[in-house]
Parts: C-alpha cells; structure tokens; sequence
C-alpha cells in the first residue's frame, strides 16, 4: 500500500569556520554520526525524519540535500575561513523552498522544519540579508547553540528566542549537544499531532548548556 | 553527578535501591528513566518538578501501586479479587510499577521489561537496533521491512498480540482504570511468540483520583479528545482521556497488527493550509476510517486485504468503532467485546497451503470458499467445522450455540472447547486437554485428558483415544457437568 506518511524535515546549520579546526570540528563530525544512529533506533523518527547539513565558512552551502535517514551519508567536513551566517540562513530558506513539501489540494505536505544552529563566532557577512530571507518561509523550531565563549549570543537571538549557550567546545558537551538534538527530533516525531501551528515542546537542554534568556 | 555514578534512591517502604545515573537517560513526555546495576528494575522520574511534587498524582501512583494493582494478589495487597494465578499472568502483561521512591525525589520503580520484547543480534541487517525495545510500530509501520524475518512473526501470532493487548486492557477496564495513553510507543511487542506488554501504567485514570495531564500519543488519542483539546482543562466540553478514549486507541493497535496499517491515514486532503491543519482534522474532528463503507475519500486505491476478510464479527466491531464509534465514543466496543471476538477468530484460524504464503495463517470466512485472502491460494482438501453446544439445563437434547471451530491437524484443544463455564481467558488453565489429528483425510480427535469425553456412540474416550470425526456426528466433548456437546460438518 502507497504510504502516506509525512516527513519532519531537520536542517543542521554547522558553522565550519577557522575556529572550529580541530577537536571542534571533530567532535561536530562525531556528533551527526551519533545522531544519525540515535533517529534510526527510534522507528517514529526513522519513519519521519528527513535530514540535511548546511555548512558556512566564508560562504555557505547545503552539503546535504534533505534525505532519509536510512539513505543519508555523513558529510566530509572541513573548517577554515569566516563565518557567513547570514548567507547559510539565506542558503536555508532556498532549500526549504525548494525541498519542503507544501500543503496542497493535491498534495500531503510535510511537517514544519525543524532546524538546528550551531556557531562558534559572530557573523561576518550581512546577517540581515538571512533575516530577510528566512521571514519568507515557515520552520517549526528554529534552535540556536552558541558554542565557546566568542560565540554572540545576541545576532543568535535575532535569528531564534531559542539560544543554548555551551562553553566549551569539547568532545563531549557536543556529543550532549547531538544527544540533545536526537531527543528533540524523536520527540517532535512523536508529538506532531496536537494543536495545528503550536510550536513542539523540546526537552530540556542537556546540563551544563545554558538558556539565553 | 555524572554517566555511570551509582545513586541511591529510597522507597517509601524505607527500603533503598541503586541505581546507575546517566545524564542521557532515556526520557518520555513526562518521565526519565534510570537502571538499577543488575538491569532488573528501572527508576524513573519525573521531568518537571512540580510534577513530581503533586500530591493528587503520587495519591494516584500509590493507589496504583497497591489497591488498583492486578499484578500483585488481593492478599499481598494487590487487586480486589485477584488470585495468585491471575496475579502471575498479568505480571507477564503489564510492566506495573512496584515501589515508589520518596527520596532524592519521588518517583517510581518498575520491572524491565522481559527480554524477549528487546531486539537481539541480527533483528534487523540494516539497522543496529540489538537491546532497543520493541516499540509495536517497528512491525506494523514502513520500519517493517527493515526487520529480519524471523522477527516478524505471521498473520496467527499477530493476531495473539491482538488478543493479549484486549485482555490486558480488558483487566484494566475492569477495575475501571483507563490508561489513557494506548499507543504503539507503550505497547511492546513480540511477534515470534505472539505477546504484548503494556508499559508507562503510571498515567492509568484511576476512578475517584484527580486525572493525569496526558493527552496521548498521535495517532492514537481519541478524535474528540483532539479536537477538544484547546478548551481549558476546567471546561466541561473538553474531552479527557478515559474509558471510552482507550477503546479508540484498542482497535487503532489491533488494526494496526492485523493489517500493517493505520486505520486512519489514507489519501483524503483535509486541509491545504498546513500539514499541521490537515492532521489535526485527520486524526480529530474529520477523521475518516479507511475502510469506511459508506465514503471512500480517505481509501487507499491499492488497500489489500480488508476486515471484510476477517470473521464477521471482527468486521462488525471495527465498523462499530471506527464508523460509528469513531466520532461517537459511546458506540465503541469494549474490551471485552474485542477479546471475546479476537477468540472466535483464533478458532476460526486455517493454517494457508501456500508454503510461500507470508501470513501463514488466515481467519476462513465462509467455509464453501476457503481461500486465503492474503495470496489467494484455494486451501486442498475438505474443511471440517466443529460446532459446540451447551445442552439447556433441564432440558435434555435441547442445545444452545457455544461457538464454532475451523480444525486442522494438530489443532489443541483447552478446557473452553471441553466445558461450558470456562472461558478462554486469565483464570482457565493453559493445559493441552485434546488435539486434532489429519491423515489420509480422515479427522480424529484425540483425548490428551478432557475427563469424560464420549464417542458418538456414547461410549467412554479414555486420554490417548480417538474419536473419527465423520460429517454430521455429535458427541460430548465431556459427559460431566457442564460437559460441551460437538457436532462436526465436513464441507
């Protein structure tokens, strides 16, 4: 029988700038393997979710097109140059565009985005120009994790109400941060029914994360 | 505290227990869950503190753990009327809590669940899914094809889990508990032997203690439930979880393991606005069965096998609950109503002719047309029906219907085949008390015990005798009390 499922589509912003060479990045390449082994030991998750990774270093780009998690390949990533926010939110709002499927007549659309920043530095590029294009689509839960201390809580916040600050890059307040990003996914998967337009409850952020009020 | 620290936690019985803290403990809506050392036990608790500090909730857990409890005998303080026996079988269907915890917070003790509901090596070759649970959608959702085979069970053991998972909730609708949160996520199942365990019993409504604030789980929360679940939690019209919102989610799961599909999700479009919109009136107030006879808009083009291919009786209650019932949650039947049919069904079960046959098994319909409706293979040779009759007390030669049985070879009959006053359920005993044997198309019943089983002719069939079953003959299955009488057609 044809099936009628919806996706959830994920969106991972990973900030791959100077900054993160080394354990940072590392830890980041560990952390998607991790998630993605996570959402396919949950089957309402592995049944949903869709995932794909934007990378922004100077510039930004989708290295992975919105894909099935039983099809999806971990991505080669590599750090070194500025941070360019604002394009990668402009390189986002394209791909949800371009990727997420709407409601129709005709047609079964997807579940709102759910989408998942992390950036060790301020933006070095014209966030304003991100803004701009991100208002001209609809995600569900735009998360925004300020990593180490040179990360700028405040342009995050004018992306998101919700930041999560870490202070220390390590291996393993990343690895909380994937685990953290795998629950919040499983539990989106689950709780996509309720109340039309509400945004989905996440659970708390892992110990150690801060919220940014 | 960090991964792998041991805490100690104690109960309110002034009793400790152990257990291991890990910082990414498995966490529900309302719950995270911890392991004592040796893995037997799991320690939750609760997510939000003002959850865990609500007396009118630990009122209700604690009555859950003791008066409300049908896993523990009415003498050791469990269930009214409960015996040791059916105390035994229900621990084996339910993961009930069995302590609370009053310090560092309170919290509850449960037992892990047995082991054969977590996968092991090799369930799956795609996916490395060894110690993960065996949540029902893993079988029944698109997962399914990512699972090895000798996981996935077939159409008979399927049909078991229904049954099990209506007794189950039957034992709690008993007691006038409600779980109120029946869903693929809270029901663990596994198809190689046919057995369900219903987990997460500490949100169960309990009659006269302040409600728990759960709506449920998508997919199973009662349509009226959804559709009302804006209103204020004070507001009369709003729809709370409840008796009759467990008799939704029951035949969405028993749907779901009898067809590999939900009951609800077809290609109808009830919104363009959102996905969120259209789910919302999907699954709450505009929700159509997929099978309903009367409006096809959400039928699938290519749906298969349909509940017409089930017995009748099944086919009745599924239109009962999600035709009738579906927006109308005083049509739906109970549990009980589901149990005793699922029954009639697994006595009507044939084994299918096709050795390539996925299902295996099939419910035969109508005995002029056996055929399977999963791979359409016509069954060889005759089908021989039993029929079962309670002679009328005082009347003697005058029987009432007590049922119908489909045989075959190696069928087992129980003590529900031999006696009137015993029912297929917690209380019979699981004892063997007469088999079906096949050859050269000749039907025989053999006599593993049924005291007082007579041959057509009247004469005694002691255990390890057989009677030929020749079409039109009748003889007592037991010449005792209660004793059935059986007539067996052969077509």
């Amino acid at each position: 029988m044809s099936d009628y499922i919806r996706r959830l589509p994920v969106y991972l912003l990973l900030d791959c700038s100077g900054s993160m060479a080394g354990e940072p990045i590392e830890a980041v390449k560990q952390g998607i393997k991790a998630l993605v082994s996570e959402l396919k030991g949950d089957p309402q998750a592995l049944e949903t979710a869709c995932l794909s990774v934007i990378t922004f270093d100077s510039s930004a780009r989708q290295i992975t097109p919105l894909t099935e998690l039983m099809l999806f390949r971990e991505p080669q990533l590599a750090a070194g140059g500025a941070t360019a926010l604002g394009a990668a939110l402009q390189v986002l709002a394209e791909c949800i565009k371009a990727e997420v499927r709407t409601s129709t007549a005709t047609q079964k659309g997807d579940w709102k985005p759910l989408v998942f920043i992390l950036s060790d530095g301020a933006p070095t590029d014209d966030l304003q120009a991100g803004l701009d294009a991100l208002k001209g689509v609809t995600a569900g839960n735009i998360i925004a994790c300020a990593a180490g201390a040179n990360a700028n809580t405040a342009t995050l916040k004018k992306i998101t109400n919700n930041v999560l600050m870490m202070n220390n890059l390590t291996a393993g307040d990343m690895a909380q941060f994937f685990a953290w990003v795998s629950s919040s996914v499983k539990a989106s998967s689950k709780s996509i029914d309720a109340k039309p337009g509400d945004a989905v409850q996440l659970p708390p952020p892992p110990q150690g994360f801060v919220i940014v009020p | 505290m960090n991964s792998g620290d041991i805490c100690l936690a104690t109960l309110e019985s002034g009793e400790t227990i152990e257990y291991v803290f890990d910082a990414n403990a498995p966490r529900g809506g309302m719950k995270h869950t911890f392991f004592t050392p040796d893995r037997k036990y799991a320690v939750q608790f609760f997510n939000n503190p003002r959850d865990a500090a609500n007396p009118q909730m630990q009122d209700r857990i604690r009555t859950i753990v003791s008066r409300y409890n049908p896993t523990v005998s009415e003498q050791n303080g469990g269930a009214l009327g409960n015996t040791e026996k059916t105390a035994d079988y229900f621990r084996a269907k339910f993961c009930w809590p069995v302590a609370i915890i009053k310090s560092p917070e309170f919290g509850i003790v449960c037992p892990t669940y047995p082991q054969n509901f977590f996968f092991g090596e090799g369930a799956s070759a795609v996916l490395n899914l060894s110690g993960k649970d065996k949540k029902s959608n893993w079988f029944t959702g698109r997962n399914r094809k990512y699972i090895s085979n000798g996981e996935l069970g077939d159409f008979r053991m399927m049909l078991r889990i229904a049954i099990g998972l209506a007794r189950s909730v039957r034992r709690l609708h008993q007691a006038g508990l409600a779980h109120s949160d029946l869903s693929c996520n809270n029901v663990l199942v596994d198809p190689r032997t046919g057995s369900s365990v219903v987990i997460d019993i500490d949100s169960l409504v309990v009659p006269n203690k302040y409600a728990p604030e759960v709506c449920g789980t998508r997919g199973y929360i009662a349509p009226e439930v959804l559709a009302t679940m804006e209103r204020d939690m004070a507001d009369p019209s709003r729809c709370l979880p409840c008796v009759q919102t467990d008799l939704h989610a029951l035949p969405v799961l028993i749907y779901e393991y009898l067809f590999l599909r939900h009951p609800l999700i077809g290609p109808k479009i009830y919104s363009a606005d959102s996905a969120e919109k259209d789910d919302f009136l999907a699954m709450g107030p505009m929700a159509t069965f997929i099978e309903n006879p009367n409006d096809n808009s959400n039928r699938p083009p290519d749906l298969g096998v349909t509940i017409t291919s089930l017995s009748k009786g099944l086919e009745d209650l599924f239109i009962r609950a999600f035709v009738d019932g579906l927006h109308h949650p005083s049509e739906r039947p109970s549990a009980m109503e589901w149990e005793s049919e699922l029954l009639r069904a697994w006595d009507k079960l044939q084994p299918c002719s096709n050795p390539a046959c996925s299902k295996r098994w099939f419910i035969l319909r109508d005995e002029n047309d056996p055929v399977c409706p999963f791979c359409g293979t016509r069954m060889r040779g005759s089908v021989a029906k039993l029929s079962l009759k309670s002679e009328m007390r005082g009347r003697k030669g005058v029987f009432r219907d007590k049922g119908e049985l489909f045989i075959y070879d190696n069928m087992p009959l129980f003590d529900w085949h031999v006696f009137s006053n015993i029912h297929n359920d917690e209380k019979a005993s699981a004892e063997m008390r007469a088999y079906i044997c096949h050859r050269n198309d000749m039907w025989l019943l053999v006599n593993n015990g049924a005291e007082g089983m007579l041959s057509p002719d009247g004469r005694l069939v002691p255990k390890g005798s057989a009677i030929e079953l020749k079409n039109g003959c009748l003889f007592r299955m037991s010449g005792r009390e209660n004793g059935l009488a059986a007539q067996i057609t052969i077509t």
